[in-house]
């Protein structure tokens, strides 16, 4: 199935992006964490109309994808799988709420209108967020961050096979339905007849595979044991990067400098 | 049903968190009690990579001409366990969001409280087992399958129908929201329901142990004070009853706002023999009227209220004493007469 493969290429395609290195990549995997965390809180934070007030966080993926040197294609093709229920929340938004927010040239845009690119604005800034702290963060530091975040060492552990082993049962999956094809299913894909049979084996093999796994776990000397890789100390150029991210994200979100901006552009210019 | 954050505000996505924090933290404390934890690891990982993939496959709905994947709560919480399969799922969901976008970090606690806490600690332990355990049969797992699916999807989809309206994003009503959720997770359901009948069916036929092995063992267990649980809630029926509800709103409730604006009062006057004597009644017995002193007067009073609420609240925990006092003896009247005979 191209789709399955494809899906597998996606699972570990940002993986290799944060094999750069860059000034971004360089950082310390805490500040970047905490920093994805205040961008998105603040940017969800603000009401349904503030699309205004909202545009200046779009120069944090701006600045962050050119520094990282991060293909924007991969990332909004990735932030449009996000899309489906935002545009439908929002075009519900604007079916329903037709009250006059503002006239531009003549043409009355009504708060629905609005609120409708607000979501939009707010999903791509937010999904776009996270999609950065991937590209740039491998995923042994993740780990070791969720693990000095004090996460239990069962459920880190588990995380971590689970993301080894994903592409390793797609591709399994994968052959299977190509064997599947092969025996004349080819034009009308998997049948619902045939999907018991089908993931269940699939399930076996599951199994079947873990026992090896643990097994093989065992030989190499495997225990479960709370612990923590010690990492790197956050240097001066990590505190930098927080203070000047968390800091503009929270002042843009308590300052209205959008609309002083606003204001001076209508005092000055027009 | 995976939510972005965008349709959330940060005091609902904190909350969520908080509560799949908390699900999460008490499934691996059951899990860490199991000498075969370790052992166990690589089976919930592996799970877990087998529900993505499983996902990953999409099959053909007959006469529709569209196609459908399927969740993986119940499917994994039938082979595992309600507890140790709460953690691979929410695994799926981390590594779905972060690298596919595929749900808000935000929203990630509503996500996996919609889509694993739901399925694995409610509808599981409620719905599954007891059906299963009657009889591990194709007929049981069948109809267990499909009807543990088809009620974790509607409750998941009521729960991101609330969350999305307390966030205050969408302009939807509650009810036409609802009305456009449920539905579609209904035909959902009811597909993924019989997948994963299918599926556990196969599984049964193929290799029984798997699922006669899970650890149905999750009643309450020996360490668990009853006497404490019971206190709490005790406690706590006293302090929303008792304090809570003097900040209790006078506006009308639905119903008598309803009412109000088609027939423009808020009580139908009754008229009949009928209702005059059980109105008559009703005054007699009725010591807190309007939850509130009989002398309160128009305005009412805050501590009536209050009172009313404790007062309430106890009659209320007396009455399911005594309910449950009577079933219980008439249960052991009846377990006796069967041993006799």
């Amino acid at each position: 199935m191209a789709s399955i493969q494809s899906k597998v290429r996606e699972i570990y395609s940002l993986e290799q992006l944060s094999g750069k290195h860059t000034c971004v990549h360089a950082l310390h995997p805490s500040a970047k964490i905490v920093a994805t965390f205040v961008y998105v809180v603040t940017v969800a934070s603000f009401g349904r109309y503030d699309l205004e007030r909202m545009v200046p966080y779009v120069f944090y993926p701006a600045v962050m994808m050119a520094l990282a040197e991060i293909p924007y294609s991969l990332l909004l093709k990735r932030a449009m799988l996000a899309m489906p229920f935002c545009l439908f929340a929002g075009v519900s938004n604007a079916l329903l709420d037709r009250v006059p927010m503002l006239s531009l040239y003549g043409v009355v845009v009504s708060r629905g209108v609005v609120s409708l690119f607000a979501l939009v604005f707010r999903t791509l800034l937010c999904v776009v967020g996270v999609l950065i702290l991937v590209s740039v963060t491998p995923f042994t530091e993740l780990t070791t961050e969720m693990r000095r975040m004090k996460t239990p060492q069962l459920f880190v552990t588990l995380f971590e096979m689970t993301y080894r082993y994903v592409g390793a049962l797609a591709e399994e999956a994968g052959s299977m339905y190509t064997a599947y094809q092969l025996r004349g299913n080819s034009d009308e894909g998997l049948q619902m007849r045939d999907m018991g049979s089908f993931v269940g084996q699939l399930l076996l093999r599951s199994f079947d595979r873990a026992e090896r796994v643990y097994s093989a776990m065992k030989c190499r000397g495997y225990a479960l044991k709370d612990g923590c890789r010690v990492s790197a100390p956050m240097k001066a150029r990590d505190y930098c990067f927080l203070a000047v991210t968390c800091g503009l994200s929270l002042l843009l979100r308590f300052v209205n400098i959008p609309g002083m901006f606003s204001q001076w552009i209508g005092t000055v210019l027009l | 049903m995976h939510m972005a954050d965008a349709l959330l505000s940060p005091a609902v996505g904190a909350a969520m968190c908080a509560v799949s924090i908390g699900a999460l933290a008490h499934s691996t404390a059951q899990i860490k009690k199991d000498d075969l934890c370790e052992k166990k690891i690589p089976v919930m990982a592996v799970a877990g990579a087998f529900v993505f993939a499983a996902q990953m496959i999409n099959f053909t709905i007959p006469a529709t001409g569209s196609s459908g994947h399927i969740g993986g709560g119940i499917l994994l919480a039938a082979l595992l366990g309600g507890f140790p399969a709460l953690l691979p799922i929410a695994a799926v969901l981390i590594i779905q969001c972060l690298f596919f976008a595929d749900g808000g970090l935000l929203a990630l606690g509503c996500n996996i409280f919609n889509m694993g806490v739901i399925p694995c600690l409610i509808v599981y332990p409620l719905i599954f087992r007891p059906i299963v355990r009657k009889g591990m049969t194709s007929r049981n797992i069948a109809v267990a399958s499909i009807v543990s699916v088809v009620v974790s999807l509607q409750l998941g989809a009521f729960c991101v129908v609330l969350e999305t309206l307390l966030s205050g994003i969408t302009e939807l009503p509650f009810s036409r929201f609802a009305l456009m959720m449920m539905p579609i997770h209904l035909a959902i359901g009811l597909v993924e329901g019989i997948v994963t009948a299918a599926i556990l069916g196969f599984v049964h036929s193929m290799r029984p142990e798997i699922l006669e092995s899970v650890d149905n063992r999750t009643r309450i267990g020996a360490d668990v004070s009853m006497k404490k649980v019971l206190v709490t809630l005790a406690v706590i029926t006293l302090v929303v009853g008792g304090l809570l509800s003097i900040f209790a709103s006078v506006y009308p409730d639905g119903l008598e706002w309803s009412m109000e604006k088609v027939a423009g009062t808020t009580e139908l006057e009754a008229q009949g023999g009928v209702f005059d004597s059980a109105a008559a009644i009703q005054e007699s017995t009725a010591f807190m009227p309007d939850y509130d002193y009989a002398s309160a007067g128009e305005d009412g009073s805050a501590t009536g209220a209050s009172v009313a609420g404790i007062v309430g609240s106890a009659m209320t925990l007396l009455l399911a004493g005594a309910a449950g006092l009577v079933i219980s003896k008439a249960k052991g009247r009846k377990g006796k007469a069967q041993a006799t005979v």
